[in-house]
């Protein structure tokens, strides 16, 4: 289970600007944030949450069983392996720029525990009118039965609102982050939300560069997914991107183009859309 | 838009393979601006002449040759520094000793990022054409997977040379060039350390090529990064970077403020879809300061954009902060081009407020603003 309405929440980094910022916003959305973490700094409060310092301790008071991070990107490894440690069952890296190195030691050490991760670089993670885990805006929809996946952050707001003008509800939305290296991959993601019986639809919000998409389109081959899948790919318009040498094309193969993704995705079923905006209309038919 | 890694030119990389006692040929460095005559009198030819210059296919393009005589590497080096493929030019000459091949083999340690872990990949069948190698006959690929909880193991590296056909004392020596392969990706932060080919002569291994990048992420503890970082790019992107946005040139004549990578690309397409050609990628970051976004839209003034087009979904991002420096741009640059603002979001109500005080419209939907935007543009 990634979260639920009860999940309790402790926000690391509380008393920067943004742990501050964006923890008065999850609990103006109902979010049970029940403690802080700053090293030092215990024993304060932050809009009237208690400040501890570590996530042991806020652990062993509260039973917290959700980390948010919003540390600065090079605390970042020792903050969420403090969470790891400390047994919490998800943990969201909002930070960005995470060093590559210190974010595989992290997954490495997250699958030994059989414990999660998402992001780095990502908006977190919202069921509409139960819980806010992140730095999203929280009114973009309200609760239903479509899943927004997302590699990228506004892009998926701007579609996930759009999903609300149309009066489509949303089961969740998840934010997998930006960077090349993330606590959850989209494939994972998808998984769980392919199995998630509230969820009728799944939307996925793609980009150019990775295999990601791609790989997505395998499982649902190998998996025989029928749950509909609902896609938009940005940068059919990019420049042709950078490749990182030969072993990169090794690795995953010549992919990562737009029309490469859409191809993939529709071989397999799914529905790509134009644009952005098409993408309500087109979870509708499957409703 | 890959923003996160560094490409290090050969001779950067061969510098940490020498730091690091991986086996090279005799070599030279010419920098651009050195005297060439007086650096070449200290080599013996004949020898393999390369442009150090951030592009691939360097032999295809005429910019590896090799001079049998000092007299021929002379005008040859001339030559190089002259050249230029698109906006990049020749920054060094690196000269080596010519090695006597007996066989040619590929090498490389990667991040292999879908799969988070790191990947030594090996082949007895080296050469430049590996990628059709492994595209076509990818059993002659071999892959070891690394944890970076345990580290590359002897056995591991081990078990690779031996499947690359090495036997006796070459074997030791492809483990032991394994190894500090794998020392290279941790301590320098490498996302690839590539040697193709990696030669085997009779006096042992010998790395004739090499190919590195580093994690732009990790420049804050690895002070090689923030040396090389600002080498790539144009002067506006020199600017970006300082900043603190993603910032890439196009051919439009639509200057674009937009905040995530993500959204940025579809605004690009979308407005293609409609005639509309953007100047740029200018994605300014998530929680950007007043400061940040003032210095973008500056940017995108000092390329003469016929419009702007500013597109804000605020997550960590607040309208207010953004409306705020649209102000104080516009105070500053009274002659500055029409602009078409789309703002929503975190405290999206005040953002459009600040804005409306001033006489400025903010549209709350992306296709409204793109349809102003083709008025404009008229």
């Amino acid at each position: 289970m990634y979260i639920t309405e009860d999940s309790k929440v402790v926000v690391q980094g509380i008393t920067g600007n943004q742990g501050k910022f964006h923890t008065q916003l999850m609990l103006e959305y109902g979010t049970n944030v029940i403690a802080g973490v700053t090293p030092k700094k215990g024993g304060q409060e932050v809009l009237g949450v208690p400040v501890f310092n570590t996530v042991q301790e806020a652990v062993n008071e509260y039973g917290v069983d959700t980390s948010i991070i919003f540390v600065p990107a090079r605390f970042t490894y020792g903050a969420v392996l403090e969470s790891l440690e400390a047994g919490v069952n998800m943990t969201c890296i909002i930070t960005e720029g995470v060093p590559v190195i210190d974010m595989v030691r992290l997954v490495e050490t997250a699958k030994t525990k059989k414990l999660h991760l998402i992001g780095p670089n990502t908006p977190g993670m919202l069921i509409p009118d139960k819980i806010k885990l992140g730095i999203m805006p929280g009114d973009m929809a309200h609760f239903g039965d479509v899943a927004v996946i997302a590699k990228s952050g506004t892009l998926s707001y701007e579609i996930t609102k759009a999903l609300g003008n149309a009066d489509v509800g949303v089961s969740a939305y998840i934010g997998i982050g930006g960077d090349p290296v993330r606590g959850k991959t989209l494939t994972e993601a998808f998984d769980y939300y392919v199995k998630d019986q509230g969820t009728k639809v799944i939307v996925l919000i793609g980009e150019i560069g990775g295999d990601d998409e791609e790989k997505v389109a395998q499982y649902i081959k190998n998996q025989k997914v029928s749950k509909p899948v609902v896609a938009y790919i940005a940068g059919k318009s990019a420049p042709e991107g950078k490749r990182m040498g030969h072993a990169g094309a090794i690795i995953s193969g010549n992919v990562g183009t737009a029309q490469g993704k859409i191809d993939a995705l529709e071989s397999v079923g799914g529905k790509v859309t134009e644009t952005p905006w098409d993408i309500p209309e087109a979870v509708k038919t499957y409703l | 838009m890959e923003v996160y890694t560094i490409r290090l030119l050969e001779y950067e990389s061969k510098e940490i393979f020498s730091d690091y006692n991986i086996p090279l040929a005799d070599r030279l460095v010419i920098v651009k601006g050195e005297d060439i005559e007086e650096k070449i009198n200290q080599f013996n030819f004949p020898a393999i002449i390369k442009s150090q210059i951030a592009v691939g296919s360097r032999k295809k393009r005429g910019l590896i040759k090799i001079a049998q005589t000092r007299d021929e590497a002379l005008s040859m080096c001339t030559e190089f520094f002259s050249r230029k493929v698109g906006e990049y030019g020749v920054e060094a000459i690196l000269i080596e000793g010519l090695a006597d091949i007996k066989h040619e083999y590929y090498c490389s340690i990667a991040l292999d990022s879908s799969g988070r872990r790191f990947v030594l990949i090996a082949s007895a069948e080296g050469g430049i054409d590996i990628e059709e190698v492994a595209a076509t006959r990818p059993e002659a690929i071999i892959k070891q997977n690394i944890s970076l909880t345990e580290g590359l193991s002897e056995i591991a590296a081990k078990g690779v040379a031996e499947k690359l056909g090495f036997s006796g004392e070459n074997l030791d020596l492809a483990i032991d060039l394994f190894m500090k392969l794998w020392c290279i990706t941790t301590e320098k932060e490498a996302q690839l350390v590539e040697i193709n080919p990696l030669v085997l002569t009779p006096s042992g291994l010998v790395a004739v090529d090499g190919k590195m990048t580093l994690d732009d992420n990790a420049a804050f503890r690895q002070e090689l990064i923030v040396k090389l970082r600002k080498r790539k790019l144009t002067e506006l992107e020199k600017t970006a970077q300082r900043v603190g946005f993603s910032f890439v040139e196009l051919d439009g004549e639509i200057g674009i403020l937009a905040n995530g990578a993500g959204l940025t690309m579809a605004l690009l397409d979308v407005l293609a879809q409609h005639g509309l050609a953007g100047m740029n990628f200018l994605d300014v970051g998530g929680g950007a300061s007043k400061e940040r976004v003032y210095e973008a839209l500056k940017l995108i003034y000092t390329m003469n954009p016929k419009a702007v087009l500013i597109n804000i979904y605020g997550g960590i991002t607040r309208c207010d902060i953004v409306a705020e420096a649209i102000l104080q741009t516009m105070k500053e640059f009274p002659n500055a081009p029409p602009m078409v603002i789309r703002l929503t979001g975190t405290r999206e109500a005040e953002g459009v407020a600040i804005l409306k005080n001033a006489g400025i419209d903010a549209y709350q939907d992306m296709m409204d603003a793109v349809g102003k935007l083709k008025e404009v543009m008229c």
